[in-house]
């Protein structure tokens, strides 16, 4: 069986993924590409003795790479080996589209083109005729229809066919001056031992009139550079001179339109009328209107987070119990039977827990994204979020970061610019998040009245976002400077959702944050629980087992059995740890028990609530337990309190946020500074309000 | 004239791009370059966020993107 490798290439939004999806007998692997988290797909396909292989690379505009996916992309082009380019372009914008394809065309590659989204040109009464364009272009045409399933089934075909044919009259003449410069420089470079073919030599010269820094830096180390390096600047000098223009990158840009305009103009008959999309655009992005439309819009997305999502939650968190009792009662007692049933599921559990939430906000951003809608909104709020050094897009991960911080990370994919993605990531942490609530919900039952409980729980959530803001326009400010990167953004059609699409993309979230919060959280609840029940003090056991066994009435049972619970939590190894890190706590009013919440809560932040239930020697408890209450208003002072639900809001979010960020931001700089500012900053923001306060008599 | 001088519905011929590197290249890749017609659909409150469409393309600027791009009617 002959093997074919081809990529799939073409600008975002032209259905690049549908037509993945649509065709047949496809299997589909999703990864990583090498060394970045950009997702990778892949499809195989058998057909007639061949074994077809497709990669889908991430959408790119133009060979001016951009954003960190388009350089994906454009490395893949340039650098990798394979046989056919399969080129999608949206034939609703088909100019635009094929200013790109003639920027691929100068590669000289075996090369289709998919002209998608067809049904959406004929219902508007418009045609495009494929012969004529396919010999306007010198390469095979397919018209197709993801949505409708129309002509996907010929791209393997034409697929092998192209491979099969050697000819390939795929080549765009330029206006003559500068051919004649193209001429000269390749010519010099064909000097070059390295480089040996004619096509390759064209290619690179053109790109290196367009400065081209990648095609430049492959150059670079050639002998043959200084004279060519020395030809290319005089090449420019004549042309800037010859056209009237600055910079020889107008030149090609003007030429490429020119040319792409004159072929749509030639094969394409499309009668304008006003579309749904302008109809619908005039109510959501109105001027007045479109906000409060938005702000609904996301309002009901929380609620179904929140309300639908927290149906199964029960159901999860019973059925995780029911099997770690079970597997507790067939695995034979001892460690590990403690290390899984007590330690790994349990923490496992809480994360699934929290997978329908996730899940319905996935969805709901992935609808929001496939509607056209998010580019909406990121228009209507680009003004304010420009403000303290953010982008419009910026809100959907904050936003996201109120329901968990792991999706929010992953959600701040969306933001092209590197600097404006990595200043958002910075900031999610102080979105706070559902796990920081019971927390929350047990420190102002115990220190606040009543009746202002929802008001205090109001102002964290609001404080906190201020604060993320503040911070955001503080890192623009310090480090890196100046306003942020321009916003240039298409506004995609509104369209409606494929399903199958929708199915897809929250089957590989869903694999992938399984496989995360699994193989991560799985691990840390293994260290936790060693570092919790090691060492073992023989000698306390037994005193205390004694005790237990002439206890009068269960009452007093039970208080020994915590106070034992506590006693070896104390000598513990996380006990020792919290005595050791005390001194650092103390000018917050911290105890060591409170330190080693504190530290836990790095682990998840619901677990400050059973740890300081523990160390406070009251055994299982919750957020509403009396008792617990009352123990903590004995052993915390207001203004520690206060301390401590500062520290929750802003340190480091729980160890599954962690790696995420971590595995979304490759620089080891970054990974440590986001590591240890929240902390400094928590710590900070603690001690003044523990110190005012003290100061005004609490 | 530049798309920051435009009125909603307004409809012009691109003239020319200031705009900087990289952001020229991407506005050129959007279609914004000489000689297409550009329309303006739309902007925010304040006029910090337009919205143009340009070859049936419909683009979302900031500011300083809309007035780096000289117009004629």
């Amino acid at each position: 069986m002959k093997k074919i490798k081809a990529v799939m290439v073409g600008q975002p939004n032209v259905g690049k993924s549908s037509i993945i999806n649509a065709i047949s007998n496809a299997r589909l692997h999703v990864g990583n590409f090498a060394g970045v988290t950009v997702e990778k797909k892949e499809v195989e396909i058998t057909k007639n003795e061949y074994e077809l292989d497709i990669v889908d690379l991430p959408g790119i505009y133009s060979l001016h790479a951009y954003t960190p996916e388009e350089h994906v992309t454009k490395k893949y082009l340039l650098q990798e080996e394979y046989d056919v380019i399969i080129n999608v372009v949206d034939a609703n914008v088909l100019q635009r589209n094929l200013i790109f394809t003639l920027q691929l065309l100068d590669m000289q590659k075996k090369m289709i083109l998919v002209v998608n989204m067809i049904d959406e040109v004929e219902e508007k009464g418009g045609s495009i005729d494929a012969q004529k364009l396919s010999e306007l272009l010198g390469i095979p045409v397919i018209l197709t229809s993801a949505k409708q399933k129309r002509g996907v089934e010929e791209i393997p075909d034409k697929l092998i066919e192209i491979y099969e044919s050697t000819r390939c009259d795929c080549k765009i003449y330029y206006n003559e001056k500068i051919e004649e410069e193209i001429e000269k420089l390749s010519t010099i470079l064909l000097k070059s031992p390295h480089i040996q073919d004619s096509k390759i030599a064209r290619f690179y010269t053109i790109r290196l009139l367009e400065k081209d820094e990648d095609v430049y830096k492959i150059i670079h180390d050639l002998p043959i550079f200084l004279e060519l390096h020395e030809a290319l600047g005089e090449s420019m000098k004549r042309l800037e001179l010859e056209f009237d223009i600055d910079d020889v990158r107008d030149l090609f840009a003007q030429e490429r339109n020119a040319l792409a305009k004159s072929i749509v103009m030639q094969v394409m008959q499309l009668p304008r009328k006003e579309s749904l999309t302008d109809k619908i655009d005039k109510i959501l992005i109105h001027p007045i209107f479109g906000l409060p439309i938005f702000l609904f819009f996301m309002w009901a997305l929380f609620q179904l987070t929140f309300e639908i999502g927290s149906i199964p939650m029960d159901y999860i968190d019973q059925t995780v119990s029911n099997f770690a009792d079970w597997l507790k009662g067939i695995l034979p007692p001892g460690d590990l039977n403690s290390v899984i049933t007590d330690g790994v599921i349990p923490a496992v559990g809480a994360i699934i827990m929290f997978l329908p939430n996730i899940l319905i906000l996935f969805l709901g951003i992935n609808l929001l994204e496939q509607t056209g809608y998010m580019s909406r909104a990121a228009f209507l709020l680009d003004g304010f979020l420009k403000k303290f050094g953010l982008q419009g897009k910026a809100f959907i991960p904050l936003v996201s970061g109120f329901g968990c911080t792991v999706p929010a990370y992953m959600a701040a994919r969306t933001l092209k610019n590197p600097k404006d993605r990595l200043i958002t990531m910075l900031i999610l942490g102080f979105m706070n998040c559902s796990a920081r609530l019971p927390v929350y919900v047990l420190f102002i039952a115990a220190f606040f009245p009543t009746h202002s409980a929802g008001n205090v729980l109001f102002a964290i959530y609001i404080l906190g976002a201020i604060l993320g803001l503040i911070v955001a326009k503080i890192l623009r400010i310090v480090l890196f400077k100046g306003e942020p990167e321009p916003f240039v953004m298409e506004m995609p059609p509104y369209r409606f959702p494929s399903l199958k699409a929708l199915a897809m993309e929250l089957w590989i979230k869903t694999k992938l944050f399984i496989k995360k919060a699994g193989t991560f959280i799985a691990g840390t609840a293994m260290i936790i629980w060693f570092l919790s029940s090691y060492p073992v003090d023989q000698k306390l056991i037994h005193i205390y087992e004694q005790k237990i066994e002439f206890a009068k009435s269960e009452q007093e049972k039970t208080k020994l059995q915590n106070e034992l619970a506590a006693k070896s939590l104390e000598n513990s190894y996380l006990g020792q740890f919290g005595k050791a890190i005390e001194p650092i706590f103390a000018p917050l009013g911290f105890d060591w028990r409170m330190s080693v919440a504190t530290i836990s809560g790095l682990a998840a932040k619901e677990v400050v609530v059973s740890t300081l239930a523990t160390l406070y020697a009251v055994g299982e408890a919750d957020e509403n337990n009396s008792t617990f209450i009352q123990k903590l208003r004995e052993n915390i002072d207001f203004k520690a309190a206060i301390a401590l639900i500062i520290i929750i809001m802003i340190y480091s979010p729980c160890v599954a946020a962690m790696s995420t960020f971590y595995a979304e931001v490759p620089q080891w700089a970054w990974r440590t500074f986001y590591t240890i500012y929240p902390n400094v900053l928590a710590w900070i923001m603690a001690f003044l309000a523990y110190n005012i306060l003290s100061v005004a008599g609490f | 004239m530049r798309v920051s001088d435009m009125k909603i519905g307004d409809e012009a011929v691109i003239k020319k791009v200031t705009a900087e590197e990289p952001i020229r290249s991407r506005l050129y890749a959007m279609g914004i370059t000489r000689g297409n017609r550009i329309k303006l659909l739309d902007h925010t409150l304040k006029k910090q966020t337009w919205e143009v469409e340009i070859e049936g393309t419909r683009v979302a600027l900031r500011d300083e993107e809309a007035k780096s791009i000289e117009v004629e009617k």
